[in-house]
């Protein structure tokens, strides 16, 4: 049992982790009723799982540029993702789209007087 | 190889809830979660041939995915906020 297949063993396992937590983000996805809890569990579980799957290729790649590259993707993922979701519900909001979970849904924006603040 | 079945699957899934979402925001949504799944993609075939150039395509794709995404949120948003502003094209 060289040092090579230990290492290919365990970059799979992560892999299949990653792989795993994705399909939890399906499931989350298509569970939820509305949008907002829908868009906070699957931005939330879709930036792990490639977190995730990221770091079981790095594991099985050594030490190489192709590490390099993957850790440049994760950065990107890691900062990215969080923040589409972020820009993405804060877009639904405020443009009026109701937040129902609270009792009777707050209204999403202050009624606009006549110049739109 | 297992991996790079099920990140397909996982596409066709979201593209479902794309397609259905009641509301335009879970298209956006969708289509944010889409090209999450492509970049995986990219990565298991990079991974499978051994080819570190394949990893340039996913470092682009997940710029251009996110940015495009960003605008299209924006102008969404900005779009209905128009409206209620009044003016009919939305701005």
């Amino acid at each position: 049992m060289g040092i090579e297949n230990i290492r290919h063993l365990i970059g799979n396992i992560i892999i299949y982790i990653g792989a795993a937590f994705m399909v939890f983000g399906v499931v989350g996805l298509f569970r939820l009723k509305d949008f907002y809890p829908r868009i906070l569990v699957a931005s939330k579980i879709d930036t792990v799982g490639v977190l995730t799957l990221i770091t079981g290729f790095a594991i099985r790649h050594g030490l190489s540029f192709f590490t390099g590259k993957l850790f440049l993707i994760m950065v990107i993922m890691l900062i990215l993702n969080p923040l589409v979701a972020h820009i993405v519900a804060r877009s639904a909001y405020l443009s009026g789209h109701k937040v129902n979970g609270i009792a009777g849904g707050t209204p999403a924006l202050p009624e606009l007087d006549e110049n739109g603040e | 190889m297992i991996v790079f079945w099920v990140m397909f699957a996982l596409l066709a899934l979201y593209m479902v809830r794309t397609i259905k979402g009641p509301a335009m925001w879970d298209r956006l949504l969708g289509l944010n979660l889409i090209s999450t799944k492509i970049i995986v993609i990219i990565i298991v075939v990079a991974s499978i041939y051994g080819k570190p150039f394949l990893l340039d395509f996913a470092i682009i794709y997940a710029l251009s995915g996110f940015i495009g995404t960003i605008f299209l949120a924006l102008f969404l948003s900005e779009r209905r906020l128009g409206k209620q502003r009044g003016n009919k094209d939305g701005y």
